[in-house]
C-alpha cells in the first residue's frame, strides 16, 4: 500500500514560525516531514477544521492536533502553481502534475488508461466553442490591419524620396526606399545652435530620472493607500482619481505662475515635480495592490519586517507587471514633453521641442517631418515593445525570496 | 426642557470628541502611513490641488496676467453662455464627439483586450503593441494630414478616385460637413490607450483558479464566463477605463489643432478645450478661460458620478 503516495511540498505555520517540508499522503493517511523541525506528524490524529480548495489545484488545510495547535498546511496537489500563491511557500514547486499522478495510480491498479481523441484543431479551453475562436481571430486580424496602416504609412514616408512624397496616386510602400529623410534631418540639426546630442541628452536625462522618482513616490504612496486603512486615506485617493480627468490645457497657466513663485521656471524641476506626482501613477499602482493578497504582507509582519522593508521586498516585487505600466505612462508624456512653456534656454531644451521646429518647415520638408514622427513615435513604442514581453515575463515567473 | 437640550448637546459635543480623539489616536498609530502618503501628497497638492482650486477662483474674475485679478462675479459665466456662439458650436461639437467616441471607444477596449486576452501568449504580445501603439505613438496621428489630404495626392481622396467613387478630390479636413467624422474616426483609432492596457493587464491578472471552478460549476461558454465571473473581477480596471473615456473625450485638443487648423473652417472642428486654448494662450483672458475649465470640471465630474453608479450593478 505505501508504495503509492503523493507528495506536496508546503509550509507549516507552527507557533508563528514557519517550517518547510512536505506532506506526504499515502493511501490512508498523511505526514508532514521536515528537515528544520523534528516533526512527524500522523495524518490519522489530526483534526482536519478547514480545507479550502482552490479550483481544485491547491488546497489550504487547517489540522488541529490532539495536543491542541493548530497548523496550516498549504498543498499544491497538482502543483500547477498560480500568481502569488507559489511564493508563498516554494519557489520550485514540485514537476508532477496530478494527471501524472492519477495515471500512475491508475497503472499500479493495472487499469488501462484511456488517451483522449484528437481533434483537427485543439480547444484550448473546454467551454471554447471552435468557431467563436475562429471568429475572433478574423476580426482581430481585420482591426489590427485598420490600427497598423497610418502607423505603417507614416514608415513608409518617411523611407520615401522626394519624388514619391508627391506621386500620383501616392503609394504606401515606397519603391526605392532611402534614409535621405533621416540622414537630412541630421543634417538639418546638426546646423542648429545647439548640439543634437544635447536635445537627446536632456530628454534622456528628464525622461529617466522624472520615471524613477514617480515610480518611487507614487508606489510609496499607493502601497499605504491600498493596504491600511488611515484616516484621510480614502478621500485623497478619491481627490486624485478625479484629477485623473483634468489635463494638462485645464490647469497650464495657474500652474506657470506656481512654479514662477517657486523659482522653478527654466529649469528642469518644473517638469520634473509635477510628474513625480502624475495621478496616473499613483492610481495604477494602488489598483494593483489591492489585488495582491494581504495575507504575504500579515506573513510579513509575523516575520517581524518593518513597513518599510514590507513595501521594498515584499510589495514592490510583486507588482513588477503595474512598474511597467506606470514606468510607460510616464515615459511617454516626459519623452513627448516639448516643455516649451517653462524651458526657455535654448541649452536645456527637449528633443521634442527640436523636433517640432523642424516640422513646423512646411510642405518643403514634408519627408523630414515624415522622419519626424517616425522618431518621435519610435521611442515610446520600442520602450513598450521591451516592457511589454517582461510584463508577460514577469507574470508567469515570479516569485519572492523570504 | 433646556436642561435636556444642553444634556443632548453635551453628549452630542463629547461624543463628537471621542470620535475626533479616536481619529486622532488612529492617526497617531497610522503615522507611518503618513511617512509614505507625504512625498506624493506636497507635491499633488501643490500642481495639482492648487491650480484647480486657482482657476476655480479666476473664473470669476477678469485676469490677464498683466494686471492684477478684478473680481467680476458670473460675468464669465454669463458671457459664455448669452453671448459666446462660438462656444455653443465648442460645446455642441465636444458633445457630439464624447458621446460617440467615449462609448464606443471604451467598449472596443473592453471587447478588444477580451479577444486578445484569448490568444495565445505570443500572438497576445503582438497584438497588444498593435492596438496600443496609436494611441503611445505621440503625435503619430498627424499622418492622417496626409491620409485626408484634400488634393488628389491624398491618400483616401486617390484611392476614391481610382475606385470611380468620387470624381474630383474632397476636402476632408477643410470641409465642414467631413471635418467631425474624421475627427471621430482619428480619435476612435487613438482610442486603445490606457483604459484598454488597463483591461489587459486586468485580464491577466484574474486568477485562474477562478475560471476553473467557473468551469466546474457550470460555466459553458465565454460569454457566461465574462458575465458571471471576469466583470466582477474587474470592476476597479472597469471604472479606471471610463474615467480614461471620459478624459480622453471630454479633452480633445490636440487631434483637431493639429489636423482641422487652428482656428478651422466655421469652427467646425472647435471643442471646449481648443476654445479655453485660444482664450487661454492665446488672447491671454485668463477669467475667462478659468470659467470654461471650472464649467468642464463639474461635467466630467458629473459623467463620472453616473458611471460609477452603473457600474456598481455590474455582475450582480
Amino acid at each position: 500500500m505505501s508504495e503509492v503516495m503523493i507528495k506536496s511540498s508546503g509550509t507549516l505555520i507552527y507557533k508563528g514560525k514557519k517550517y518547510r517540508g512536505e506532506l506526504i499522503s499515502e493511501q490512508q493517511q498523511a505526514r508532514f516531514n521536515s528537515k528544520k523541525l523534528p516533526l512527524e506528524l500522523p495524518y490519522a490524529e489530526m483534526e482536519v477544521l478547514k480545507n479550502v480548495r482552490n479550483g481544485g489545484m491547491s488546497s489550504t488545510i487547517t489540522v488541529k492536533m490532539k495536543d491542541g495547535n493548530e497548523y496550516v498546511f498549504m498543498l499544491t496537489n497538482g502543483l500547477k502553481v498560480y500568481h502569488n500563491m507559489d511564493k508563498l511557500w516554494d519557489n520550485k514547486p514540485v514537476v508532477r502534475s496530478r494527471a501524472d499522478e492519477l495515471h500512475r495510480l491508475a497503472e499500479l491498479r493495472g487499469e488501462r488508461i484511456v488517451k483522449p481523441k484528437k481533434h483537427l484543431i485543439k480547444r484550448r479551453h473546454p467551454n471554447r466553442s471552435i468557431g467563436g475562436d475562429i471568429g475572433i481571430y478574423l476580426m482581430l486580424a481585420a482591426v489590427a490591419c485598420l490600427m497598423a496602416f497610418p502607423l505603417v504609412f507614416a514608415i513608409g514616408s518617411a523611407l520615401k524620396p522626394l519624388d514619391e512624397l508627391f506621386r500620383f496616386p501616392p503609394t504606401v510602400f515606397p519603391q526605392h526606399p532611402t534614409l535621405d529623410n533621416f540622414s537630412d534631418l541630421i543634417v538639418t540639426m546638426g546646423q542648429s545652435w545647439v548640439p543634437f546630442s544635447r536635445y537627446i541628452t536632456n530628454t534622456v536625462f528628464i525622461t529617466a530620472f522624472g520615471t524613477f522618482g514617480h515610480l518611487i513616490i507614487a508606489s510609496m504612496a499607493a502601497f499605504v493607500l491600498a493596504k491600511y486603512d488611515f484616516p484621510g486615506g480614502k478621500l485623497f485617493f478619491n481627490v486624485v482619481t478625479t484629477c485623473l480627468m483634468f489635463s494638462g490645457y485645464v490647469t497650464g497657466i495657474p500652474n506657470y505662475v506656481i512654479m514662477s513663485k517657486l523659482g522653478m521656471i527654466d529649469t528642469y524641476w518644473a517638469l520634473l515635480l509635477p510628474a513625480f506626482a502624475a495621478p496616473i501613477g499613483l492610481f495604477m499602482m494602488k489598483q494593483f495592490m489591492e489585488g495582491l493578497p494581504t495575507a504575504l504582507i500579515e506573513a510579513a509582519h509575523i516575520d517581524g519586517a518593518g513597513e518599510f522593508r514590507i513595501f521594498w521586498s515584499i510589495v514592490m516585487p510583486n507588482v513588477k507587471p503595474a512598474w511597467l505600466t506606470v514606468i510607460i505612462f510616464s515615459v511617454q508624456s516626459l519623452w513627448g514633453n516639448s516643455a516649451a512653456t517653462v524651458i526657455f534656454s535654448e541649452a536645456k531644451k527637449t528633443l521634442v521641442y527640436a523636433l517640432q521646429q523642424i516640422q513646423a518647415g512646411g510642405i518643403a520638408r514634408t519627408g523630414q517631418a515624415a522622419a519626424v514622427t517616425v522618431v518621435v513615435m519610435a521611442v515610446p513604442i520600442f520602450i513598450f515593445i521591451l516592457s511589454q514581453s517582461q510584463i508577460l515575463e514577469t507574470m508567469a515567473s515570479s516569485g519572492i525570496k523570504d | 426642557m433646556s436642561n435636556t437640550q444642553a444634556s443632548f448637546a453635551s453628549r452630542y459635543l463629547s461624543m463628537k470628541s471621542n470620535q475626533l480623539r479616536y481619529g486622532f489616536s488612529k492617526a497617531k498609530r497610522m503615522k507611518v502611513c503618513y511617512l509614505f502618503l507625504a512625498p506624493y501628497a506636497i507635491l499633488f497638492f501643490t500642481f495639482f490641488i492648487l491650480p484647480i482650486c486657482t482657476s476655480i477662483v479666476y473664473g470669476f474674475t477678469y485676469y490677464n496676467i498683466l494686471e492684477p485679478a478684478r473680481f467680476v462675479g458670473f460675468q464669465n459665466y454669463i458671457n459664455l453662455i448669452l453671448q459666446d456662439e462660438v462656444f455653443l458650436t465648442s460645446v455642441k461639437n465636444t458633445f457630439v464627439i464624447a458621446v460617440i467616441t467615449g462609448p464606443v471607444g471604451y467598449i472596443l477596449s473592453f471587447l478588444f483586450a477580451w479577444f486578445i486576452n484569448e490568444l495565445p501568449k505570443w500572438l497576445r504580445a503582438v497584438a497588444v503593441v498593435i492596438f496600443y501603439a496609436p494611441s503611445i505613438a505621440g503625435n503619430a496621428y498627424q499622418i492622417f494630414s496626409i491620409i485626408f489630404r484634400g488634393d488628389a495626392y491624398g491618400y483616401l481622396n486617390s484611392f476614391l478616385l481610382n475606385l470611380g467613387f468620387i470624381d474630383a478630390p474632397l476636402l476632408w479636413l477643410t470641409d465642414p460637413h467631413y471635418i467631425m467624422p474624421v475627427l471621430i474616426f482619428v480619435i476612435l483609432w487613438m482610442s486603445m490607450g490606457t483604459g484598454f492596457l488597463s483591461f489587459v493587464a486586468g485580464f491577466q491578472g484574474i486568477d485562474k483558479s477562478m475560471y476553473e471552478a467557473g468551469y466546474v460549476d457550470g460555466v459553458r461558454n465565454r460569454w457566461q464566463e465574462l458575465y458571471h465571473i471576469t466583470l466582477p473581477s474587474m470592476k476597479p480596471m472597469l471604472l479606471f477605463g471610463a474615467v480614461m473615456s471620459i478624459t480622453s473625450a471630454f479633452n480633445v485638443c490636440d487631434v483637431p489643432r493639429a489636423l482641422a487648423g487652428y482656428p478651422s473652417t466655421d469652427y467646425a472642428a472647435r471643442t471646449v478645450v481648443t476654445h479655453l486654448f485660444d482664450y487661454g494662450f492665446s488672447r491671454f483672458e485668463m477669467g475667462y478661460a478659468s470659467a470654461i475649465a471650472t464649467l468642464l470640471f463639474l461635467v466630467m465630474i458629473l459623467c463620472k458620478k453616473a458611471i460609477s453608479a452603473a457600474l456598481e450593478k455590474v455582475g450582480t
